[in-house]
């Protein structure tokens, strides 16, 4: 019987591996659905032993291995104990005795692992412990190839006990799961780390180089350790979700921090462990194989925390003992490319978990730790430079990143370097060797760069690339001021000399190729020092936080000026000659560093305004330019007109010549406005230019207290007559909206002075309306201009500008700025009407609408929030009929209604949240009853029959339009309930269409959207509605797709808490719907089960919708999916 | 389409060149442009450079607004390119002719019958919609002397 039964399995997968000309579909299919009844098996363990013991087809074996597992799985609460015990015996025996290919063997071996882990749950670990003494017996007395048998089964077990998050084994529920965890970690986990120890140090006493089994002993026993020292060690205090995240860490590089309870004091401090596992790694970091483990169990080691550690004296001890072994590696060898990111992990995880021990050092030793990572971070940089050169691995680059990383905490906690002699010459040593590796020969060993086309739009210039690299070169510069900034004028000075001088040379004749590189070479030094001295000046803005001066460089200052080294007559003196180019001051050693750096860019400014005046100005660097002005925005930002008050002290050159009201603070603005007149007039061309010249000037005036000495200057309104008269049509995209952006801002500055906020606004907008008007009034209508091509550009250019002032609205210029705009928004429906066949146009006027909800709504008063509704709803409606039963060939016309849509859905996004965020100070006297929610819902009803299911295809307009459903759904059910009958349709098919076809991010704003309907539905008793009716189908969907694994795990408490106020609202329905599933199990046992299971999901769970009975019903949810997974076959 | 005779049809841009030049950097996504001789929509506009410290570039991706065919093209962001004129009027569609051509009325009740149905689905649209009785509007694209009913849209009572 069992015999025919093997032969037809044989032969079937014969027929499944057989070539695919060999066999015809048909006989396929049939060998597959052999296999499929071979796999739901009653009880297959006999059968399954005698195809191992009989049939020698790999693949047949394969199977009887997996048909195992899943009936233990499914059937482990019917099973004698004497047969589980019996079964895993044979099972052990089976894997020693018999050679069979590796993955029949890892199957078997996962089997063994999964009864283990299972039994250990009622055993605590008894049959464990008999199962690993003899594993240990194996590894101990055996031939080479049993040993590595003995290893894998402990890597097998391990595994099993890993995860309890993600589990592949089912059927226990995640309590379980953790427990037998615990247990395991308490127990034989440090029993499987012991014995390894002891394996290893047999290992340290042999001779290199290894045979080729021991290689492969030594790498198992390595997993093994690397294993137990990466090990999610749970901690009961932690949440579920938590746990999660620490289970998933694969790779050593990120693993969580080494905490260890005090029961393995013993075993980590056993004083030959360290010496003994960098004794290891030194004597195969040759081997690519075994140097990684190797290294990652280093790693972890240096990360030892936790409760183990609290005795000082131990832990010094281990301290010692660590830095001892490491310091012999790290100055015996050279450390090569690929070790370097583990030996900058062991001094990051160091510093990161032993900083405060490491300073109650010897200063012997301290010395010496400092000394050699200073080695070690200047081998890393000098490896980064050339890699970077040779687009090869980041293997030092990472290093790299990894140490400086480092050097941040040990800067900031072994500090100030000022008064630590060795700490300041080290940093002194990197910094200098960080410039030098950014420098072309001879200063500097930058190699060639690798002559590639560059994208512009991805993030990828270098001040975002190596933006943490140079916040830390940024900290070692302020560490040691003293020396950095000199540097960085000198160079700066040197370069912009040469720079004029080849300017000069080649003057009316044409550049070599080799001049041409000659000069690439000087701007990339140049792009760098810049690079570097910003951020040696000014820390990174984050958000918009109030930008200081650092107190390092104050001190510095401050210092200079006190030695009578620098004053501020010589500083401000050198600024004024700057402005207007003459020579060299004659003072000018005593300009204050800090002052002199800006004028060294001022002088570069002016190289840049000489070549352009000479006709040259293709042979400028638009990437340098942008390092330029990307430096005069953080030196704007954080040294003009700083404010005394913020500061404990203050350097009198920095405010002599920069504070507010000076002389030099002034001409700093008058300078900077116009190096922006002159990019904007000069670059248009240069996006990226542009785009840093309009950021440079967005930030500076959003400060008011910088603003305020801007706001009425002639520069500024220079700037202002500059955009108005810029020929239409030349400004790229974006451009005309930052500066009026900027212009906006601006504004802000005069909240006290209404009068002359006006007066400043009429001066802005003056120009726009005149222009808005001429294009209003054409003769014939704004239709018959529909192809003149002026006219359109001036409308996209009056649009871009209207946006930018929107977007630059803030609450003391919103009403204003609202005043100027509504009667030019109340227009837009005509203009929509009249360009609807112009995209650009048609999406400018969607985006404005946009904007100025998101900006200004919010502080707008309800009459004029009610114009933006009308104005705003006209021309969506208008959008609508235009676009309604549109039949078009053109091929990209789904492209651009997906644009426009997003675009209407960010609109009516922004409109409501006017009905959470709303900052209008004005009373509420005024009788306007229209809310946010029912103009977005509206708005909704307009546009809904334009977007089909083709279009929710694309990802942003999905989540745009979902995110408003849930919006309105949180802040106005009833809205929704409201809603006439046909759009209540669409939306509810939307939300079917969105559990299922889109990512897990919609599936869990469908969930909440269910949930927030029922709950309501429930609340107020709403039988016999359209939304009752509606919502109904929804609770056999919800259940029948968790039921078929079709909810993602992290989904699950959302989906239960759907799932319960769908049960509330429909409890009949629920009854029916439980009674049908079990109709449909034919087996009477696992309909009995379910039966069971059912019983439990409700058990105590009161169906009034409340939270307490929800958080039961949750729990019970998560044991009744563990549990009917594990035995329901539902395909 | 296309052995039309333009002359008998000319509006204000007689005279006028089909098409005008534009600085490459000011041309925006969605707009037009001309490709190897083309009037294109443009439908993706990335820039680039030569080497770190070179000039920027226009990568233009455009699609025939007749033909649907795909163009590119690159560009120093400071020259200039050719945008075509392109004009879309709407026409009330009032009658087909047996051979075929469309009678259409402009917004200010001028008639013309020199397009001919659009081929392919969009004709048979066109066709079902008028034999159904319902109220057509055409959407006719002009450019570079070129003319052709590039979309319809059936008006509900809604609409104007």
């Amino acid at each position: 019987m069992t015999d025919q039964i093997i032969a037809e399995l044989e032969s079937a997968a014969n027929i499944i591996m057989a070539p695919p000309n060999v066999v015809t579909n048909e006989q396929r299919h049939t060998a597959e659905s052999i296999f499929l009844d071979f796999r739901k098996t009653k009880s297959p363990y006999n059968i399954c032993r005698e195809i191992l013991e009989k049939s020698g087809n790999p693949y047949v074996m394969f199977e009887a291995a997996e048909v195992m597992k899943n009936a233990i799985i499914r059937e482990w609460g019917f099973l004698l104990d004497s047969d589980k015990v019996s079964l895993r015996q044979y099972l052990f025996e089976y894997v020693i005795t018999h050679e069979t290919p590796p993955y029949v063997r890892e199957r078997i071996l996962q089997v063994i692992a999964i009864m283990v882990k299972r039994s250990s749950i009622d055993d605590n670990g008894r049959e464990r412990g008999n199962l690993l003494r003899e594993v240990e017996n194996l590894i101990v007395n055996s031939e080479p190839q049993k040993k590595i048998l003995g290893c894998n089964i402990i890597i097998h077990l391990m595994q099993e006990y890993a995860t309890t998050v993600k589990s592949t084994d089912v059927g226990l529920s995640w309590e379980v799961h953790f427990k037998a965890k615990k247990q395991f970690q308490a127990t034989d986990l440090k029993r499987i780390f012991q014995f390894t120890i002891y394996l290893l140090t047999e290992v340290g006493k042999s001779d290199m180089p290894f045979a080729d089994n021991m290689v492969e002993l030594v790498g198992h026993l390595l997993k093994i350790l690397e294993m137990v020292l990466t090990w999610g060690y749970v901690s009961p205090l932690l949440p579920k979700k938590l746990i999660g995240i620490y289970e998933a860490v694969y790779e050593a590089d990120v693993a969580p921090a080494l905490k260890l309870p005090e029961s393995w004091a013993e075993y980590v401090f056993n004083p030959d462990l360290l010496p003994l596992m960098f004794q290891i790694y030194w004597k195969v970091r040759d081997n690519d194989q075994l140097s990684h483990p190797a290294l990652a169990c280093l790693v972890q080691l240096a990360s030892l925390s936790g409760r183990v550690m609290l005795e000082d004296e131990p832990r010094m001890r281990y301290l010692h003992s660590y830095l001892k072994a490491f310091f012999n590696l790290v100055s015996n060898v050279t450390i090569k490319s690929r070790e370097s990111v583990g030996i900058a992990n062991i001094v990051k995880k160091l510093i990161i978990f032993f900083s405060q021990d490491i300073l109650k050092l010897t200063k012997h030793i301290k010395d010496t730790l400092l000394d050699e990572f200073t080695r070690l971070t200047c081998h890393f940089c000098e490896g980064a430079a050339l890699e970077e050169a040779q687009e090869e691995d980041r293997n030092f680059s990472d290093a790299f990143d990894g140490m400086l990383e480092a050097w941040t905490s040990i800067l900031q906690e072994f500090g100030p370097a000022t008064v630590d002699n060795n700490l300041s010459d080290c940093a002194k040593r990197v910094f200098e060797k960080y410039v030098q590796c950014r420098l072309a020969p001879p200063d500097g060993c930058r190699r060639p760069q690798p002559d590639v086309e560059k994208g512009e739009e991805t993030d990828d210039s270098d001040k975002e690339l190596y933006k943490d690299q140079l916040q830390a070169i940024g900290l070692f510069g302020r560490a040691i001021a003293g020396s950095s900034v000199p540097l960085l004028f000198n160079l700066l000075e040197s370069r912009t000399s040469t720079l004029f001088n080849s300017f000069q040379e080649i003057r009316n004749r044409t550049l070599s190729i080799g001049e041409a590189s000659g000069l690439d070479t000087l701007y990339e030094d140049i792009h760098w020092i810049l690079l570097i001295a910003g951020q040696v000046l000014c820390f990174d803005r984050e958000g918009n936080e109030t930008m200081m001066i650092p107190s390092e460089i104050i001190r510095y200052s401050i210092d200079c000026c006190s030695r009578g080294q620098c004053t501020v007559e010589a500083s401000l003196q050198a600024l004024q000659l700057a402005e207007n180019n003459s020579i060299m001051p004659a003072d000018f050693e005593k300009c204050d560093h800090i002052i002199r750096l800006f004028f060294d860019v001022m002088k570069l400014c002016y190289v840049e305004d000489y070549v352009i005046s000479s006709g040259m100005k293709q042979f400028l660097s638009p990437e340098l330019g942008s390092t330029i002005m990307w430096f005069l925005n953080r030196f704007c930002v954080n040294y003009l007109t700083p404010i005394e008050s913020y500061y404990t002290e203050m350097s009198p050159t920095i405010l002599g010549c920069l504070g507010v009201d000076t002389e030099g603070a002034q001409l700093v603005i008058r300078y900077v406005l116009k190096k922006i007149q002159s990019n904007v007039y000069y670059f248009q061309s240069e996006t990226q230019l542009l785009q840093e010249t309009i950021d440079c000037f967005c930030h500076i005036v959003s400060n008011k207290h910088k603003s305020i000495h801007i706001v009425n200057t002639t520069s500024l309104r220079q700037l202002v007559v500059l955009c108005e008269s810029l020929e239409p049509g030349t400004m790229p995209q974006n451009g005309f909206r930052g500066m009026y952006r900027g212009f906006s801002l601006c504004g802000a500055c005069l909240s006290a002075e209404p009068e002359r906020m006006r007066s400043y606004f009429v001066g802005i907008m003056g120009s726009l309306q005149t222009r808005f008007e001429a294009v209003c009034t054409i003769q014939g209508g704004l239709a018959s201009k529909a192809e003149d091509q002026r006219t359109l550009v001036v409308i996209v250019d009056l649009l871009e500008a209207f946006i930018g002032l929107a977007k630059g609205a803030l609450m003391p210029t919103a009403t204003l700025l609202f005043e100027f705009l509504a009667p030019i928004l109340n227009e837009m429906h005509a203009f929509m009407s009249a360009f609807n066949n112009y995209h650009v146009i048609v999406q400018l006027i969607l985006e404005l609408f946009g904007q100025v909800a998101k900006y200004m709504l919010c502080y707008l008063s309800p009459m004029d929030s009610k114009r933006l509704y009308e104005s705003a709803l006209a021309t969506v409606q208008t959008y609508a009929k235009c676009n309604m039963n549109r039949f078009t060939t053109e091929s990209f016309a789904e492209d651009t209604s997906f644009q426009d849509l997003v675009l209407v859905l960010e609109l009516l996004t922004f409109i409501i949240s006017k009905d959470c965020f709303d900052l209008c100070v004005t009373s509420n006297d005024e009788e306007i009853t229209v809310t946010a929610s029912d103009v977005s819902l509206f708005g909704l009803s307009f546009i809904l029959p334009l977007m089909s299911m083709d279009l929710l295809k694309y990802p942003s307009l999905c989540m745009q339009y979902y995110r408003l459903l849930v919006l309105v759904n949180d802040i106005y059910p009833e809205k929704i309930c409201g809603l006439p009958q046909d759009l209540l349709q669409n939306l509810l098919k939307s939300i079917e269409f969105g559990l299922t076809e889109f990512g897990s991010d919609i599936v869990q704003i469908c969930l909440d959207f269910l949930l927030g309907m029922a709950s309501y539905v429930y609340r107020h008793k709403l039988v016999n509605t359209p939304l009752y009716a509606g919502l109904r189908p929804f609770l056999k969907i919800l259940i029948d797709l968790t039921l078929t694994h079709q909810i993602n795990s992290d989904l699950m408490s959302t989906a239960s808490a759907s799932i319960y106020a769908l049960i509330c609202c429909y409890q009949e329905d629920y009854r029916a719907l439980v009674e049908s599933l079990l109709q449909m199990q034919s087996d009477p046992m696992t309909r009995e089960r379910l039966a069971a299971a059912f019983n439990n999901l409700v058990l105590n769970v009161e169906m009034n919708c409340e939270r307490v009975p929800k958080l039961r019903f949750r729990d019970n949810f998560d044991k009744f999916i563990a549990n009917v997974h594990g035995f329901l076959l539902i395909k | 389409m296309g052995d039309i005779d333009d002359s008998h049809f000319e509006t204000g841009d007689s005279g006028a060149s089909a098409t005008y030049p534009m600085q490459c950097s000011a041309l925006r996504k969605n707009g037009f442009v001309m490709l190897k001789g083309r009037p294109c929509k443009i439908v993706e506009m990335s820039t680039s450079k030569t080497g770190k410290h070179g000039h920027a570039k226009v990568h233009l991706v455009g699609i025939d607004i007749f033909s649907g065919k795909k163009y590119e093209d690159i560009c120093p962001s400071t020259h200039n390119m050719d945008v075509p004129h392109v004009k879309r009027e709407d026409y009330q569609l009032t009658d087909i002719s047996d051979d075929g051509y469309l009678s259409l009325m402009s917004d200010n009740g001028d008639l013309r019958e020199d397009l001919k149905v659009p081929e392919g689905e969009l004709g048979t649209q066109l066709r079902a919609d008028y034999d159904a009785g319902k109220d057509i509007l055409c959407t006719v694209l002009k450019s570079c002397g070129e003319e052709v009913v590039i979309a319809v849209k059936t008006n509900t009572a809604l609409d104007k």
